[in-house]
């Protein structure tokens, strides 16, 4: 199987402290892998690194067999985070501000609505973000997700503000994704439910710990 | 479409269309121009001739000031959210969305020169029409030059929060811009229209090489 993400001593460092250290990780294409660790542990970095967000400060790594830094503009187009923030503009509404994601990504205005509808937020479609609750926003960002249905899946704490039904909603697009041969890299402090991702990997203080497959 | 102009339509669609609804700028950028030519126009005086004189200075500077807030807040709604990270990962957009940024911060600025130039008309007695077609096209050559520097620096004010760097940064650099905006205004409305047009070309030269700038460094701003 070929790999979709390969990090070699990746180190990203932020005014001279690493928050992730000589990480070395390889996740095969349609592996869904579990990023385990407490606040401050670096899963958010490593993530960001592997979105093109952030560059390594040292080490290398790749996404599809493209660099991540030679490269960053081909895999910005495969890869999608869904971090912390909901990246929604306030005075749009929901609709708008995903027909805005389409056209900065290419994509048809048509898959706005679909989307909406998949993560329950159809009703309010044409009532401004700013109004959302937290929980409705971190929809709204998966409705992302799902209209780009990206090759690689990056989802940081994606249970945060979520209900139940809404975290289904989460485990239910990481099937799907797994479904369609997508990769999928979960960074949370939650366990996710039983079966749902091939592996889990902890980090602990920016470095790679312990691996088990589950 | 090509990325570029389709990030650049989307992007100033998505800021106009937030100014629209919210009225941000139109609410504090536009009492701030209007309040700092009543203060001029009181601190100078009732001499009409100097009024007349000093309108064109008077205009562009009022407009400057104000455009310096302008562009602080499109990129404030930028980081509400963590927007911005949005923008930074859509593959190959970054010289789309400066232009974008650029081409709705200058539509605002526009409006607001075009409105403040007829309230120096009426309380300076401005004669803006001599020329009005004139006027209008340096008006919006103008509101390029700033807009272009403008929303190439207003960009830090939300990467590291160093939002008191954004008038030093812009001031001095809109200073070329503002001096030819000044001088082709004044040549428009003194009736002397060749000499409005060598400025108004002045103009257009600065706006492309800070568009061009803009474009080619925004990209590298944006990363990290």
């Amino acid at each position: 199987m070929s790999a979709a993400i390969v990090l070699a001593g990746l180190t990203r460092a932020f005014d001279g402290a690493a928050a992730v250290s000589h990480l070395h990780l390889s996740v095969d294409v349609g592996e869904v892998v579990l990023v385990e660790g407490s606040n401050g542990s670096g899963k958010s970095t490593l993530l960001k690194v592997v979105a093109t967000a952030l560059s390594p400060t040292f080490g290398s790594g790749s996404v599809l067999g493209a660099d991540l830094v030679r490269d960053r503009s081909w895999i910005r187009g495969r890869v999608e985070l869904l971090g912390h923030e909901p990246r929604a503009y306030a005075d749009l509404t929901a609709v708008e501000n995903l027909r805005f994601v389409c056209a900065l990504y290419g994509l048809p205005g048509a898959l706005a609505e679909p989307a909406l509808e998949r993560v329950g937020l159809a009703e309010v479609a044409t009532v401004r973000a700013g109004s959302f609750s937290r929980g409705m926003r971190q929809r709204l960002a998966l409705a992302r997700a799902v209209m780009r249905d990206p090759d690689v899946l990056l989802l940081d704490e994606p249970y945060s503000g979520l209900d139940a039904l809404a975290r289904l909603l989460v485990e239910d697009l990481v099937d799907e994704a797994r479904e369609r041969g997508h990769t999928v890299l979960l960074a949370s402090h939650e366990r996710p439910r039983p079966g749902l991702v091939h592996r889990t990997v902890r980090m602990d203080a920016g470095r790679l710990h312990e691996e088990a497959r589950t | 479409m090509s990325v570029v102009p389709a990030v650049m339509s989307a992007v100033a669609a998505k800021d106009l269309r937030m100014e629209a609804r919210g009225r941000h700028a139109a609410s504090s950028v536009m009492p701030f121009a209007v309040t700092m030519l009543l203060a001029f126009g009181f601190a100078l005086g009732p001499d009409r001739p100097l009024l007349a004189q000093t309108a064109a200075g008077l205009l562009w500077l009022s407009a400057t000031f104000a455009a310096v807030d302008l562009f602080h807040r499109a990129y404030r709604t930028e980081s509400d959210d963590g927007a911005l990270g949005g923008l930074l990962l859509a593959p190959g957009a970054a010289g789309g969305v400066y232009l974008g940024k650029a081409a709705a911060a200058a539509v605002q600025l526009w409006l607001l020169v075009v409105a403040t130039g007829l309230l120096v008309a009426l309380l300076f007695g401005l004669p803006v029409t001599h020329h009005p077609l004139l006027l209008l096209m340096v008006a919006a050559a103008g509101v390029v030059g700033l807009s272009a520097i403008g929303s190439l620096f207003g960009l830090l004010t939300v990467l590291g929060r160093r939002q008191a760097a954004l008038p030093v940064l812009v001031l001095p650099l809109v200073s070329p811009v503002l001096i030819a905006a000044i001088r082709a205004t004044q040549a428009a409305v003194s009736g002397d229209p060749g000499q409005a047009a060598g400025w108004l070309s002045v103009l257009a030269a600065f706006d492309a090489a800070f568009l061009a700038l803009g474009y080619l460094v925004y990209g590298h701003l944006l990363e990290d």
